[in-house]
């Protein structure tokens, strides 16, 4: 009896320090602050009309309202692993279809590429010439179009046909082949 | 009976060491996979995505070894359940959260089936609560010592 309160004291203890340890972890930086925020979640949805929207992207001024051609919508975090591989397969898309569609990513986080300090024009200009992407890219401060369009996690990709309605909607690493089936299907 | 309850109870101690295990560095990930639920405040993720695979494995070592065999099934029943209402109230408000119940590498997203597993995993853990310890545990050990 005495052995199975000594164990149950030393449980408890060892919980109680798991928990003080697990703090100063966490908040001297062990988690990375973007890890643990939870991304804004958009309106969109399939067979809705798009969300307009305009992003000043490094290839010149997007406007949706003006668009004349499907457009290929990327929401990323400079600082998620799977919107950088993303890139390669998104320039993939941008060679065979950039002169149907139009292509516009745009950042959707508050938080820039080291996890840690805040997300701005200079960390996405870093982020494309580190990733070699070569379709065009906006920086989005309020982020008013992830707040429209982010499903929830990085990146969310949507394709808006040429009746500015939302045809195709996904998040997280999408292979070449269903992006290229949902542009095909705008087209 | 008790050898049921523990083949049971070695069987629901060694997926929690498993999910634990593969939970271990890879606080990020699974503070993201938290996050995603949007269920708690930001200060609360980071350090419960440190504690959480930690509290896996020993409350699996814990049901393994038959050592305060009813507190601990209770406790992962508890917990399995809480596990089920995250899922469940993800799926209803539609947001496309991944499970992340065994680390990284699972990107499965939740939905219902994963509600359904985990509510049977929290009444298997009940019924070893209500039949503790079993064979071979350590708390029939304890108990019988001088």
């Amino acid at each position: 009896m005495k052995n199975t309160r000594i164990l149950l004291w030393i449980s408890i203890v060892v919980v109680i320090v798991g928990v003080i340890i697990a703090i100063r972890y966490a908040n001297s930086g062990g988690v990375q602050k973007s890890a643990s925020q939870a991304p804004v979640l958009g309106t969109a949805k399939i067979g809705a009309p798009a969300p307009t929207f305009q992003a000043a992207t490094n290839h010149g001024f997007f406007d949706l309202t003006k668009a004349d051609k499907p457009v290929f919508l990327e929401v990323f975090a400079t600082w998620c692993p799977h919107c950088q591989r993303q890139t390669a397969v998104i320039d993939n898309l941008y060679a065979k279809y950039k002169n149907r569609v139009d292509f516009v990513a745009v950042t959707g986080s508050s938080v820039g590429m080291d996890h840690q300090s805040p997300a701005s024009e200079e960390d996405t200009l870093t982020f494309v010439q580190t990733f070699h992407v070569q379709y065009p890219v906006a920086f989005d401060g309020s982020l008013g179009v992830a707040k429209e369009y982010l499903q929830g996690g990085y990146p969310t990709m949507v394709v808006i046909n040429g009746k500015k309605v939302v045809t195709y909607l996904t998040s997280g690493e999408t292979p070449y082949t269903e992006l290229a089936a949902a542009l095909n299907a705008a087209l | 009976m008790g050898a049921m309850t523990l083949i049971v109870r070695v069987l629901v101690g060694a997926l929690f060491i498993f999910a634990g295990v593969a939970k271990v560095g890879h606080f990020n990930d699974l503070a993201a996979a938290i996050a995603g639920f949007r269920i708690l405040p930001e200060p609360v993720v980071g350090p419960l995505a440190v504690l959480l695979p930690f509290f896996e494995i020993g409350l699996g070592l814990y049901l393994a070894a038959g050592l305060f065999t009813r507190t601990a099934a209770t406790i992962a029943a508890v917990q399995l359940t809480v596990y089920a209402a995250a899922i469940a109230s993800a799926v209803i408000r539609h947001i496309p959260a991944n499970c992340g119940c065994f680390g990284p590498q699972d990107q499965v997203p939740a939905d219902w089936p994963h509600v359904v597993v985990d509510l049977a995993l929290a009444a298997v853990c009940v019924l070893v609560a209500r039949r503790a310890p079993g064979l071979f545990a350590l708390d029939t050990r304890l108990r019988s010592a001088p």
